[in-house]
């Protein structure tokens, strides 16, 4: 994938870079909105990550712009206000997805993978991740043949794991998917609920599925 | 005694005695006039001048204390006003000026540097407020950076497990710092009137019901008991996201200050006008003396005593905030080693 990274915060930019290209990106850095709205128009991205604060011209001018000129290129937003109605505003103004500094790099790299497959992505009715599997019609997880129990915002949870299997999945996505939070609520709600799953559907079993990647998130892989 | 009050009975004590005297020379001028003229000596003179006296001074008196009491309220009606006014002057509304006489007198120019003091009061909240605001958005660049290069530095699988520690340990305290500036960002706004609260009907019940959900699930790993006594259907005009937040940082506080197998309660009454939530625990409770606080920005009263360090000491100014900004009132009632009570009330839709 080819990625189109407008930040004007030199520092920001740069790991940015190393983390992109750390994940197999290509990517290009621009540090002005003008250039932004030059190059976006003139050579194909797979996705772009817009800061809203630019010098030139401000972000969300850049994606309108963008969008009048039918360029459909998906755009993740990244601003330090990070409040409702901005959020609002950038997805109006015809961002994807949008994400609030201070951010997580995994959360990043997570969100434009999932922007780079939007709707090339075939979604199967029957997850499975090793011996776990989860039907998402019957809402019935197994590890093996047994049966395992989960209540409604558990099953959610390993849904939302399980769709993103092998990737980290940052504590603010889990929020943000599993409970629909678009904030943090300062409590350790996700942690209590990763080791009431991690009981039910790996603490009898093995090999072990569910792994924490510390300080960031979580990840459900098989061992490799 | 009221300075009115003092001052009629010194202008009235000043005129009784004052036409005591002028009565006196009169009668003795008017004695030696006749002394002269009848060659004889007046008996009783001064028996007259004390009954000339009473029957002046008398009405003199009544005239002076009705009419001094008239007069000084009449002047010292403004300064009550200005009292009045000056009572209601809070935080929010420091903008707002007293009304000024416009005739120069004494009392005009107090009001006006009276004035003049809160307008440089309001400027100096203004400038806290945005000076929290900025601070909080400047702190925001320097975190992405630190927060991006410790992660960075941790994808690195060659470095060293020590070192791994260490950023780890920098790490959980970039995010730390993350929540504070949150915090502090979103009261800060909320301040200043820059966020918005969306006004839909929201179920509130609903919302209660799902946090108690969560809340056992947030109770378990400290065997702590979460009951749900009482759900009354409750229509709430309000933010359903803010709701959300308040009611899961409540419900998250009487777990986290409770003992282990301690228990907690929760009921939600539908009353005539508004909607009361209950959520009792039985936790260390707070003592008297820091109860008045425990809104307070950042005030952790005795938390660290129980190793309660986790939070960042805002939650619940923010659930203040949520609750007023809802037209509501929280309350906290704590029976130290027994019970704390929180009671948020919200307006009710009308049905």
């Amino acid at each position: 994938m080819r990625i189109l990274v407008v930040e004007d915060e030199k520092k920001t930019a740069s790991f940015i870079r190393k983390a992109l290209q750390s994940e197999s990106f290509a990517v290009d850095v621009l540090h002005d909105g003008n250039e932004a709205l030059a190059a976006a128009g003139s050579s194909p991205f797979d996705a772009i990550v817009l800061d809203v604060m630019l010098p030139g011209r401000d972000g969300l001018s850049v994606l309108r712009r963008l969008r009048e000129r039918n360029i459909a290129t998906p755009v993740l937003v990244l601003s330090a206000r990070g409040d409702v109605s901005e959020r609002v505003e950038g997805l109006n103004a015809g961002a994807d997805d949008y994400l609030a500094k201070p951010f997580e790099l995994a959360e990043l790299v997570a969100r434009l993978r999932a922007l780079g497959r939007r709707g090339t992505e075939p979604r199967p009715v029957v997850l499975r991740v090793a011996d776990l599997t989860l039907d998402t019609i019957t809402r019935q997880a197994k590890r093996g043949a047994h049966v395992i129990d989960l209540a409604a915002r558990e099953y959610r949870l390993l849904e939302f794991l399980m769709r993103s299997a092998g990737r980290i999945c940052g504590r603010m996505a889990i929020l943000e998917k599993v409970w629909d939070y678009h904030f943090d609520p300062g409590t350790n709600i996700v942690d209590v609920y990763i080791m009431r799953l991690r009981e039910k559907i790996d603490a009898e079993f093995e090999p072990k599925l569910l792994h924490t990647a510390r300080g960031v998130g979580y990840v459900l892989k098989e061992p490799a | 005694m009221t300075i009115r009050g003092r001052l009629t009975w010194w202008y009235a004590g000043i005129l009784l005695v004052s036409s005591a005297l002028l009565t006196a020379w009169w009668v003795d001028e008017l004695g030696e006039e006749r002394t002269k003229v009848a060659g004889v000596a007046e008996n009783g003179g001064w028996s007259r001048v004390l009954a000339a006296t009473l029957w002046c001074g008398i009405p003199v008196a009544v005239l002076a204390v009705t009419g001094g009491w008239w007069m000084m309220c009449k002047a010292l009606a403004p300064i009550a006003a200005l009292t009045e006014a000056a009572g209601q002057i809070q935080e929010h509304n420091l903008r707002e000026r007293l009304p000024r006489s416009g005739n120069g007198d004494e009392l005009d120019r107090l009001t006006e540097v009276f004035n003049g003091m809160t307008g440089r009061l309001a400027q100096s909240f203004q400038r806290v407020r945005e000076f929290t605001l900025h601070a909080s958005h400047e702190l925001k660049t320097p975190l992405t950076v630190m927060h991006g290069q410790l992660e960075t530095a941790l994808r690195d699988p060659a470095s060293p497990a020590e070192h791994r520690e260490l950023l780890h340990s920098q790490l959980e305290e970039v995010q730390r710092l993350t929540r504070i500036v949150d915090g502090l960002t979103l009261l800060a706004k909320a301040d200043a009137g820059q966020v918005a609260l969306a006004c839909a009907p929201v179920r509130l019940d609903e919302l209660v019901r799902e946090a108690h959900a969560d809340a056992l699930i947030l109770a378990q790993p400290r065997q702590i008991d979460v009951a749900l006594r009482q759900l009354d259907p409750v229509t709430l005009a309000g933010d359903h996201d803010r709701l959300r937040q308040l009611l899961l940082n409540l419900s998250d506080n009487a777990i986290k200050y409770n003992h282990a197998r301690g228990q907690v309660t929760i009921d939600l009454r539908a009353r005539a006008r508004d909607a009361e939530l209950t959520i009792a625990n039985t936790g260390p409770g707070i003592a008297p003396e820091i109860l008045p606080r425990v809104f307070d920005r950042f005030f952790r009263g005795d938390a660290e005593r129980y190793g309660w360090t986790e939070g960042c000491g805002l939650g619940l100014s923010i659930a203040q905030w949520i609750v007023t900004a809802h037209g509501g009132e929280i309350r906290i009632d704590s029976t130290p080693e027994t019970t704390t009570v929180v009671t948020v009330r919200l307006p009710q839709c009308a049905a």
